[in-house]
């Protein structure tokens, strides 16, 4: 068993007139790991997942899947690994049976056991009354447990999990969460799962790579990620520019350096104050808070923190 | 915007030789993706018959009539079965190239990156796409022969010439279906490919002798004529069932060896097959990649 699932190193890709997409990534999955790519639209998740799974070429540097070069020996990277697009990727003419049967051929796997896998996955997914219609009639939901049970069929070693979740509505999407806990913990299988979703980034994933205009600039456990930032942040919002509030919460000694400013919404992390003295400070100051409130951070303070962006907003 | 370093997690150790999945044989690949298309090619009933109407009608309809009209060709060729072996001219190029649109509704709809994913090379795809369009056209042209038969058309069946008229059908069709699938892999609307046929599948059609033999254009379009596939693949097609003598590939060659010249047209379809083909193959590749 290879322990380095995905290497990845200086991976580049600039599209036809121009546009980096991906600038430059250095990252690795171990054997059995969740990754995540957290960020928002645009990011360049999709076509980081793209060139792992060889479908777009890179532009530049390296990548490695169960250590086969993707743009040397990509028939055997892809022999060890399966996607799920974000976007839907079934014949529609075809039944559900048929879609996962053409995958099990196409990735080698044996007439009985392909049989004897389809039944158990389609029993797993709850596909078991769907199988037999055409594709073309399913729901956005049971079409994408229908491409999670297809990319599973071959057994990968790594299944890169594109977006699984986006366009569907809140209660499909918590259950395929709850489903692909499940696979996490039935599959031996190294996961990279990309999403702009955090509660997904940090119920699944034991490592986060928060990426951001093609490039990676935070890598951490969530936990790690969020610890960061403390157990609890003060969140108002300010008459006029936040940014100009944290300068004068950091004039009357207030610990500035994770706080972040947005617009006119301060986050103050109270790792090393508390609530009463940024309050007092902003007071002393002359500035005037409204809607205040205080919660346990979260990945998107995280990504905020780093970017300057908010990840739903960007989405 | 602070940067974090990427460590990897310490338990990570260099690996020895790595040990591939399974591959697929090639005849298994192959015939896996022919079986894909053969699938949906027939839950798309359409794609069967549209193709094969217009020249049906040619063939049963405006045949007979021309030949009526005009007297026929005043050789030993029968004119109405002149004009059944050259509608195969237009039978086959529409027969492809609407094969080749399901390429493109592959592209928008259907399962291509699933396909391009697949521990497969990507030259299966385009392969195993042309297995079924080859059949779909082989089973269209048998469709449209047995119906002019039926209508009273001779065709001088022998071994050898069922042997020319099967290469030179099959060469045809391969070299066409390789237009077909460039065009589908270069194009990126529906609408668009469709817009090309015309220029495609029919044009040639009415240049390379199909209803009439080649000499009877101005001389300069019929030294045009002759650099076409469709003229040489038309002329081994009625040497083969209603031209013994070879009269359209003396035509093309000018030689007295008609099975000399027989071969000389059956390689230049050949090289425009093989050619489009590996063409096909390769912009499909590298469009399909991005």
């Amino acid at each position: 068993m290879h322990d380095r699932m995905v290497e990845v190193n200086g991976l580049r890709k600039t599209y036809p007139g121009g546009v980096e997409a991906v600038r430059g990534l250095d990252f690795e999955i171990a054997a059995g790991e969740v990754f995540g790519l957290l960020g928002p639209n645009g990011a360049g998740k999709t076509t980081t997942v793209g060139m792992l799974s060889t479908t777009i070429a890179p532009s530049a540097g390296s990548a490695r899947i169960a250590g086969f070069d993707v743009a040397r020996q990509a028939i055997e990277a892809r022999s060890v690994s399966s996607v799920v697009f974000q976007n839907a990727v079934v014949d529609r003419n075809l039944s559900g049976r048929a879609n996962l049967m053409l995958h099990a051929r196409l990735w080698a796997v044996a007439p009985r056991e392909a049989s004897t896998r389809i039944a158990e996955l389609v029993d797993a997914l709850g596909l078991g009354a769907l199988v037999d219609r055409n594709a073309g009639s399913y729901s956005g939901g049971e079409r994408r447990r229908l491409e999670i049970a297809r990319a599973l069929i071959s057994r990968p070693r790594v299944l890169f999990l594109d977006e699984p979740t986006v366009g569907l509505d809140p209660r499909i999407r918590h259950e395929l969460l709850d489903l692909l806990a499940d696979v996490r913990g039935r599959e031996e299988t190294t996961i990279l799962l990309t999403t702009h979703y955090l509660e997904e980034a940090q119920r699944l994933c034991d490592r986060v790579a928060i990426i951001h205009r093609g490039q990676i600039v935070a890598l951490e456990a969530p936990d790690t990620l969020l610890a960061d930032l403390g157990r609890e942040v003060l969140e108002l919002r300010v008459g006029g520019e936040a940014s100009l509030a944290r300068a004068a919460l950091g004039a009357h000694g207030v610990p500035i350096e994770t706080a972040f400013a947005v617009g006119s919404t301060l986050t103050v992390p109270l790792q090393d104050t508390s609530a009463g003295d940024v309050m007092a400070a902003l007071d002393q100051a002359g500035v005037t808070a409204s809607a205040i409130s205080s919660r346990r951070p979260t990945l998107d303070d995280v990504y905020l923190r780093l970017t300057g962006d908010r990840l739903d907003a960007a989405a | 915007m602070s940067t974090t370093t990427l460590t990897p997690p310490a338990d990570l150790a260099r690996p020895s030789a790595p040990s591939a999945g399974r591959i697929p044989s090639a005849a298994r690949a192959l015939a896996t993706l022919a079986g894909r298309r053969a699938a949906l090619t027939s839950r798309t009933p359409r794609q069967i018959a549209v193709p094969l109407l217009g020249p049906l009608l040619l063939a049963l309809i405006a045949a007979p009539a021309l030949k009526q009209a005009t007297g026929g060709l005043r050789s030993h060729i029968d004119y109405a079965a002149f004009i059944d072996i050259g509608t195969i001219g237009l039978l086959v190029p529409l027969s492809c190239i609407f094969a080749g649109l399901s390429v493109i509704i592959d592209r928008e709809q259907g399962a291509q990156r699933e396909l391009l994913s697949a521990p497969v090379p990507r030259a299966y795809l385009v392969l195993g796409n042309l297995a079924v369009a080859l059949g779909l056209a082989a089973l269209q042209v048998v469709v449209l022969l047995a119906l002019a038969a039926l209508r009273g058309a001779h065709f001088t069946i022998t071994a050898s010439g069922l042997a020319w008229f099967v290469a030179a059908t099959l060469l045809f069709s391969v070299f066409i279906y390789g237009v077909a699938e460039t065009l589908a892999s270069r194009v990126h609307k529906q609408e668009d490919y469709i817009a090309a046929i015309p220029a495609v599948a029919i044009l040639p059609f009415f240049f390379a002798g199909a209803l009439f033999p080649i000499g009877a254009m101005p001389a300069a379009l019929a030294t045009i004529a002759k650099f076409m596939p469709l003229t040489h693949a038309l002329a081994l097609m009625r040497y083969a069932f209603v031209d013994p003598r070879g009269t359209g590939l003396h035509a093309i060659w000018g030689m007295s060896n008609v099975t000399v010249e027989a071969w000389l047209s059956l390689a230049v379809v050949a090289v425009f097959a093989l050619a489009l083909t590996a063409i096909s193959v390769r912009v499909f590749s590298r469009s399909a990649v991005g």
